[in-house]
């Protein structure tokens, strides 16, 4: 395994989930799918600081990626507590219901009428039946090879 | 130390139609208010979006180095493209589960590059931390909070152009500089360099066996502070959530029965003296 190319192909690797993240916290209005995307942020930085760590042959990329990950379980902890106080005040996972909260020179963000979706499939999945008693055969169950 | 095959990430022709396409793939795939899904444009745009981010990807895998060997290319470029496709896929999903399941298979893919890095209890860690702890705390709140079907604001996306441009833009940038980096240019320990990268994979041996207890002595030998710092803010962070909690639900009995009736506020739950 050598050095400099997988140092660089790792960088770009956490590049791409960075900026993913990045495009999904600009774009998403959904706030589970923020923090989501926060985490994907988060996994980018992971891999470029183990990428480093590996590359110099030190601990403190994965020591700092540690911590990282301890930060990361206090943010979604305290995080999703808000979220959760957030719907139970509005009822809604939206971003843009504490718009009032906004800069006062920004526009409003406008929901318009979308067409109805039409997309639940036309025959759910189903699941064979359990808890049925099997319909055996006297004849056949005496004369089975194994039970 | 020296690439073999294909030639390094010079050409910045390659890497910007790489990210353009990534870009527009990305553009096509993020939801938007209009779309009617079983209908015949819906399907084009969704794959002509899927095609674009496979030629975005294949750009990018070839403006990256070969590692050595075919089994260790293989190997990196199977968990590398399972994280950052099954990411794209977290962010543009419209239904936040599958936005969710999505994350967890990006997560494997994450504990692979880092199983690949060397990184074993990192990537372990990821696994059992991120998937098995954190996204099922995700999934728990969404279970709790989402409406049944889709809701109108999950499909619907703020400037989804603008914003794709921007990360183009930032990925473009950022590939050339990566690029760019050779043991000339790197900046830290000038002339430590060369002999890191031959020492270096010796050091941090993906299949040494004393891997965990090194990097445990290292947390808690030179990082021993840090540690301790870590353990309050997990501790403040529990007492901070657990306490928002309590008293958002008294909060919300009050206004419940402040709203239900004008009646005198007897009955309503008094707010302990100890909780502000």
């Amino acid at each position: 395994m050598a050095g400099l190319p997988l140092l660089q192909n790792s960088l770009l690797v956490g590049a791409l989930l960075f900026v993913l993240g990045l495009e999904g916290m600009l774009t998403r209005r959904n706030l589970i799918v923020l923090f989501l995307s926060a985490e994907l942020m988060l996994q980018g930085i992971s891999i470029s600081l183990v990428a480093w760590s590996r590359f110099h042959g030190d601990w403190g990329g994965q020591v700092f990626v540690i911590f990282v990950l301890t930060v990361a379980a206090c943010e979604a902890a305290v995080a999703l507590v808000f979220v959760l106080q957030a719907f139970a005040r509005t009822g809604r996972l939206d971003a843009a219901a504490w718009q009032s909260l906004r800069e006062s020179n920004l526009p409003r963000v406008v929901d318009h009428e979308l067409p109805a979706i039409d997309d639940l499939p036309a025959d759910w999945p189903k699941l064979s039946p359990a808890g049925v008693q099997p319909v055996t055969d006297e004849n056949s169950a005496l004369q089975r090879d194994h039970v | 130390m020296n690439p073999v095959g294909l030639p390094p990430v010079s050409s910045g022709l390659l890497v910007a139609g790489a990210v353009t396409a990534a870009a527009v793939s990305l553009w096509l795939l993020l939801p938007r208010g209009s779309d009617r899904h079983q209908s015949r444009s819906f399907y084009l745009t969704q794959r002509c979006g899927m095609l674009l981010g496979v030629v975005a990807l294949a750009g990018l895998a070839t403006a990256g180095r070969r590692l050595g060997s075919l089994g260790e290319d293989a190997v990196f470029l199977t968990v590398s493209i399972v994280a950052v496709v099954s990411g794209a896929a977290t962010i543009v999903s419209r239904s936040p589960v599958y936005s969710a399941i999505w994350f967890a298979l990006s997560l494997a893919g994450v504990a692979g590059v880092l199983l690949v890095l060397g990184a074993q209890f990192l990537g372990v860690a990821t696994i059992v931390v991120y998937a098995g702890a954190i996204l099922v705390m995700f999934l728990f709140v969404l279970m709790l909070a989402q409406p049944s079907g889709l809701a109108p604001y999950d499909r619907v996306s703020s400037e989804p152009l603008l914003s794709a441009v921007a990360g183009a833009v930032l990925l473009g940038l950022l590939t050339l500089s990566i690029g760019r980096l050779s043991s000339g240019t790197l900046p830290s320990r000038a002339g430590a360099v060369e002999t890191l990268a031959t020492t270096a994979p010796a050091a941090l041996d993906p299949l040494e066996d004393n891997h965990v207890a090194r990097l445990g002595a290292e947390l808690f030998g030179r990082h021993l502070v840090a540690v301790e710092a870590a353990g309050v803010l997990l501790l403040v962070a529990l007492i901070g959530s657990i306490a928002i909690v309590s008293r958002g639900e008294l909060d919300a009995v009050a206004d419940r029965h402040s709203t239900a009736s004008d009646a005198p506020t007897s009955h309503t739950p008094t707010r302990p003296e100890g909780i502000a």
